[in-house]
């Protein structure tokens, strides 16, 4: 799992490209929110444009970078996801916990950017 | 159609490879194509974390089978078993911002038969078993299988 990120007004985007499924992706997205949060950066798109699927532990790393920003006062919406992991975020009700937008324009509107 | 592979997350894009072509070569739709995947993904993943607890000496075997419409696939790890009963049994679904939890959520969801056997001193078999309407035609009409 690769991360970049990028900084849209006042938005952190995080774009992810592989498979999120846990093992070592669960120390690099940790690292990754302590580093946000270090920074003071607390609100967080999660782009699953590039992510082909997800297992449930991949599920738990997404919870984690939630409750991690939550904690810090800020939100994590998630942005560009496939019918695929839409489907699995329905059956474990993952569609109440977080936001999902299919635009980036949308979903930066959630945190009062256009 | 048989692969074995060892304990690691990283063969569990293989896995979906085999399962995504072997279905659309029997004329599964796509819907019934990402359903069984997401479930198979799921039963591996289980295997290669809680089974085989990433031993790199231990391998998770995936038997892949077409019958009439339905596909099944068996994984089986090398792993002591759990109770899985009592997991079934669990009523309530995990707290929403828990880490853990909803694999057997997927597995069951995703599948229309869900079996599990403990093979003494051999490990655990998940079977997961998804029919496709569309499929089944084809089969009865002998255009697929």
């Amino acid at each position: 799992m690769k991360i970049t990120q990028r900084e849209v007004g006042n938005a952190v985007v995080l774009d992810l490209n592989g498979k999120l499924t846990g093992g070592p992706d669960a120390e690099t997205f940790r690292e990754v929110f302590k580093s946000l949060i270090d920074r003071d950066k607390k609100n967080i798109v999660v782009n699953l444009e590039k992510v082909s699927w997800i297992n449930s532990t991949g599920l738990g790393i997404l919870i984690s970078g939630y409750t991690s920003v939550r904690r810090g006062g800020g939100d994590l919406v998630i942005m560009h996801a496939s019918d695929r992991i839409e489907s699995i975020l329905y059956v474990t009700k993952l569609n109440l916990l977080f936001k999902s937008y299919e635009s980036e324009e949308s979903a930066l509107s959630a945190f009062g950017e256009k | 159609m048989e692969l074995t592979f060892p304990s690691d997350f990283k063969y569990l894009g293989a896995v979906d490879a085999a399962i995504q072509d072997l279905a659309r070569e029997f004329a599964f739709s796509q819907s019934s194509i990402n359903d069984l995947s997401a479930a198979l993904i799921e039963a591996c993943s289980n295997a290669i974390e809680h089974g085989n607890k990433f031993s790199k000496r231990k391998r998770v075997r995936v038997v892949l089978g077409f019958n009439g419409g339905s596909l099944s696939a068996r994984v089986y790890d090398q792993g002591g078993g759990f109770d899985y009963n009592k997991i079934l049994a669990r009523s309530l679904p995990p707290e929403p911002i828990s880490e853990r939890g909803r694999g057997l959520m997927i597995m069951q969801a995703f599948t229309d038969e869900l079996n599990f056997t403990y093979l003494a001193k051999k490990g655990l078999c998940v079977e997961l078993v998804k029919v496709d309407k569309d499929s089944a035609k084809k089969a009865e009409g002998g255009e697929a299988g």
